[in-house]
């Protein structure tokens, strides 16, 4: 037996050679579009673009609150709208005692729980109406 | 013809026009590089639509990083090539299918269908191969032989000595060669 018959089962560098010229050779051409859609990714990331993309919302903000604020008086009436609101949320969390004393003498109450009825044995019944 | 001045610009000069906002040199960058992503990422991977999306990511992470790098660090292509490698790999441990899912468009350089057919069945035969080798061998083989990248530069991109790429790719390349050998006759290879 001879070396020729064993050819067959050696592959050498040239062989391994035209199977890389062949795998570089059958590369599909890159699509145009995508190279485009890359493009415009390549934009949209731009430092510059995304600055400007998020100072645009910013701005959406604002003009949405310029066009609630007229709705509401103006400017001034807005906000004391706002302050009011805020106060009475306080005010119903953790009432001053200027409130409960107010509470006491006009409606003969000793706290604002036993005004709203809260754990009073008072019982309604709908007979009595 | 057109006249573009950004030819003779490297590419981290043109990278540091684009965190400046300059649309040109962002055009110039895309088409330079996106090629070479896609090249990479089609022969680790072998399927255009995983190419495409890794080339869509490396390019991301370029324009992320472009208003903090460094030109003294490192190359862009070196760094790509390196990013391009990683996603490959990740996206083939997810995947696993690398195959003849999607067999290339053979070029239209061939003179006969006979010749584009052995092109085909050597390119499929050869990532076939490829598929079963190990990560690191397989990214330097396909950096070596099919993007054509000299021994140094590859020891740059995937972070290891010249001696231990030499050492990858021609155990890769054995491995290669034991895998391939039972198909010899049906590629064509005995008798030219």
């Amino acid at each position: 037996m001879t070396d020729k018959d064993f050819n067959h089962l050696k592959l050498g560098e040239s062989d391994l050679d035209k199977l890389f010229d062949a795998a570089r050779d059958t590369l599909p051409i890159m699509d145009p579009d995508f190279l485009d859609q890359l493009q415009i990714q390549a934009f949209e990331a731009m430092p510059i673009t995304r600055q400007i993309n998020s100072g645009n919302s910013n701005i959406k903000i604002f003009k949405w609150i310029s066009t609630v604020i007229p709705q509401f008086g103006g400017l001034h009436a807005s906000i004391s709208l706002v302050l009011i609101a805020a106060i009475g949320v306080i005010i119903g969390f953790n009432p001053p005692d200027l409130v409960l004393d107010f509470t006491t003498i006009y409606f003969d109450t000793e706290t604002l729980i036993e005004l709203a009825g809260i754990n009073n044995e008072t019982q309604i019944y709908w007979e009595d109406f | 013809m057109s006249f573009d001045v950004s030819q003779n610009q490297d590419n981290a000069e043109l990278l540091a026009l684009f965190a400046k906002g300059n649309r040109l040199s962002t055009i110039s960058l895309t088409s330079r590089l996106a090629p070479i992503i896609f090249s990479q990422a089609f022969h680790m991977l072998n399927n255009r639509a995983d190419a495409e999306d890794v080339t869509q990511e490396a390019l991301l992470q370029l324009w992320k990083i472009a208003p903090k790098w460094d030109p003294n660090r490192a190359q862009i292509t070196t760094w790509l090539y390196r990013v391009t490698s990683n996603l490959c790999i990740d996206r083939f441990r997810k995947s696993k299918r690398v195959s003849s899912e999607e067999m290339p468009e053979v070029i239209d350089k061939t003179p006969d269908v006979d010749q584009k057919m052995q092109f085909m069945a050597r390119s499929k035969a050869l990532y076939a191969g490829l598929k079963i080798l190990p990560d690191r061998q397989r990214q330097a083989i396909v950096l070596r032989h099919l993007e054509e990248l000299s021994n140094p530069d590859i020891s740059e991109i995937m972070e290891i000595s010249i001696e231990a790429v030499e050492s990858l790719i021609a155990r890769g390349k054995r491995s290669l060669v034991s895998t391939l050998v039972p198909q010899k006759k049906a590629l064509g290879l005995n008798d030219d």
